[in-house]
């Protein structure tokens, strides 16, 4: 019985951790990629990357399905090697890193562009490499801005339904997450684990909530402090 | 030494500037979007000019001709910012120890506490940038700078950010900066009192090109053209005609006012009989006069505005033209405090402080 729940809580979960990473470190990638490139693709290239934001979920999962598909480019190549993505529990992944993507892509990057650039340049005439530059200076005074964008494409990720059911389908105990797992429940009639299904999401989504006041709240108070005991010396 | 020619095009805008500087402090003057900036940008790396070279005591920091153009990071070049632009997620200590990171914990910590100590705040090395004052972040903008040991420090308006008390107490105390510092000092200003303060020579800069570069003495006494003449304090500016020449005093008629006055010109200025040229009077040099006698123009006051140590009065020349022309004069409180507006005074603009212009 408890595997009814279990089951769709632990792919979810291994989906939203998996996925926030991946969206957090193509983001990166992308994020430093499109600062440098000045080309004339720019706002062509700007455009797809938030693409999937706008397009209805069932038209991106539908994208994701020719592209992963037999007959798709990536699921050709991935037939050599005798691996298929549709149906299995990546595709709930690749499904959330696809319209998680754009949403830490437009947030995150008003936090990059608000980086004072004279700062960056005094990291360079001390001698920092880029490398070091973005990760000593440009991500800790952007990461504010970066941490609501990761947090906000996590709960996106945990609430992906479309794309996902297309790609992933609905296999209890393999693809079948939370958001997924509730739709069947409720189609088959079973409003009481549907509602259990729900409760779980809800604590879930407080429960990161929290942690991230409290997180917030521990560093004001660690740097209040700091300024009053100096101020009493 | 530093030798820098540098060279770039953008829409509305030439930079075209090239000086070199030795072992000492040059300051760079000239109005905003003079190009002054983008020369210290181009200095360090920051952007890259069109055409250019940087040499740094004998190291080519730049050449495109040979397409050499060395990152930022490998210059050693101390940039310090206009808004000091440290970090503000580290505290004082890590700011000042960000360049230096390559040397061992044990050295680091000694060379942050030695500028700490001379830049004197020793006891500000745990807080973060935002519990400093204005002076106090410049101080560690400077240490930031100086540790990484920089063969030459560039200073970006330093004082532009700051209330006039702590100006001048960071003034004197920078001062005491190239006691310690070694290298080349570059700072840039707006604020001809600032530049000749800190400096020993300055470069003027107007609209991307240098119209003079000298020791600050030369450059206020004489400067080398109208434009240098006004940005470097001479209000009082007239057109003139050369009349007579005996070795170094030369006889000016200037219409303006109503008739001759004579000059003294180093011995090197070259001058011709009818030449057009300039006369400058700086406006503290003029005195009031209780006779009339040589260089002595009879004229009324215009209007007076009164500062705090000294006073500005406006004084219009009482002769026969059309136009009025005006002579400003900067007198002593004591002096100007009877004075009224429509009284009539004889100005005396003594000979060498009259400076010709020649183009």
């Amino acid at each position: 019985m408890m595997e009814t729940y279990l089951a769709p809580l632990w792919i979810s979960l291994r989906t939203v951790i998996v996925a926030t990473a991946i969206t957090f470190f193509l983001w990166i990638a992308a994020a430093r990629w499109m600062t440098r490139y000045t080309g004339r693709l720019k706002s062509l290239i700007d455009a797809i990357f938030i693409l999937p934001l706008v397009l209805p979920p069932t038209v991106v999962g539908l994208g994701l399905l020719l592209t992963f598909g037999k007959n798709g480019p990536i699921g050709q190549f991935l037939g050599l090697f005798d691996t298929t993505i549709v149906f299995t529990w990546w595709a709930t992944v690749i499904s959330a890193v696809t319209v998680a993507f754009p949403l830490m892509y437009m947030t995150a990057r008003g936090a990059f562009e608000q980086v004072d650039t004279h700062v960056e340049d005094a990291a360079r005439t001390l001698g920092a490499s880029e490398w070091r530059l973005f990760w000593s200076v440009t991500m800790p005074m952007a990461w504010p801005g970066v941490a609501a964008a990761t947090i906000l494409s996590l709960a996106r990720c945990l609430g992906e339904f479309g794309a996902t059911l297309m790609l992933a389908g609905n296999i209890p105990g393999k693809t079948a997450t939370i958001p997924v797992a509730i739709y069947f429940s409720i189609q088959e009639g079973d409003m009481n684990v549907a509602l259990i299904l729900v409760g779980i999401v809800l604590v879930i989504a407080f429960g990161s909530l929290a942690a991230m006041a409290y997180w917030k709240g521990k560093a004001y108070k660690a740097r209040a402090t700091m300024v009053n005991r100096e101020n009493v010396e | 030494m530093l030798e820098v020619r540098v060279k770039r095009n953008l829409p509305g805008f030439k930079l075209d500037v090239a000086f070199s500087v030795d072992q000492e402090i040059l300051a760079i003057l000239g109005p905003s979007g003079s190009g002054k900036t983008m020369t210290l940008q181009c200095i360090s790396g920051l952007i890259r000019p069109d055409e250019g070279y940087v040499n740094l005591n004998g190291k080519v920091l730049l050449d495109t001709s040979n397409k050499i153009n060395l990152p930022a990071r490998l210059r050693k070049v101390g940039f310090v910012f206009q808004n000091y632009a440290l970090f503000p997620h580290l505290t004082v200590n890590q700011n000042i120890a960000y360049g230096i990171r390559h040397l061992d914990s044990n050295e680091i910590n000694d060379r942050v506490a030695e500028l700490l100590e001379k830049m004197n705040i020793p006891k500000l090395g745990e807080r973060f940038p935002r519990q400093l004052s204005a002076g106090q972040q410049q101080r560690v903008a400077v240490a930031r700078a100086l540790a990484p040991e920089p063969e030459v420090l560039l200073l970006d308006e330093p004082f532009s950010a700051l209330d006039s008390l702590v100006k001048e107490r960071l003034q004197l105390e920078l001062q005491v900066l190239h006691n310690f510092y070694r290298g080349i000092i570059l700072f840039v200003t707006h604020d001809l009192t600032e530049g000749y303060k800190f400096s020993s020579k300055i470069a003027v800069f107007e609209s991307g090109h240098i119209v003079q570069h000298d020791a600050k003495e030369k450059v206020i006494t004489s400067p080398s053209n109208h434009t240098v003449a006004r940005l470097v304090g001479f209000k009082n500016l007239m057109e003139g005609s050369v009349v007579k020449i005996n070795r170094t005093a030369v006889t000016i008629d200037v219409p303006e006012l109503g008739g001759n006055i004579k000059a003294i010109v180093p011995a090197s200025t070259h001058l011709k009989i009818n030449q057009r040229i300039t006369v400058g009077v700086r406006p503290e040099y003029v005195q009031i006069k209780q006779q009339p006698g040589e260089n002595t123009f009879y004229c009324t006051v215009d209007r007076i505005a009164e500062g705090v140590s000294s006073t500005n009065c406006y004084f219009h020349v009482n002769t026969v033209g059309v136009t009025r022309h005006y002579l400003m004069v900067i007198l002593p409180r004591q002096d100007s405090d009877t004075l009224k507006e429509g009284q009539k005074r004889h100005l005396y603009l003594p000979p060498k402080h009259v400076v010709v212009i020649t183009n």
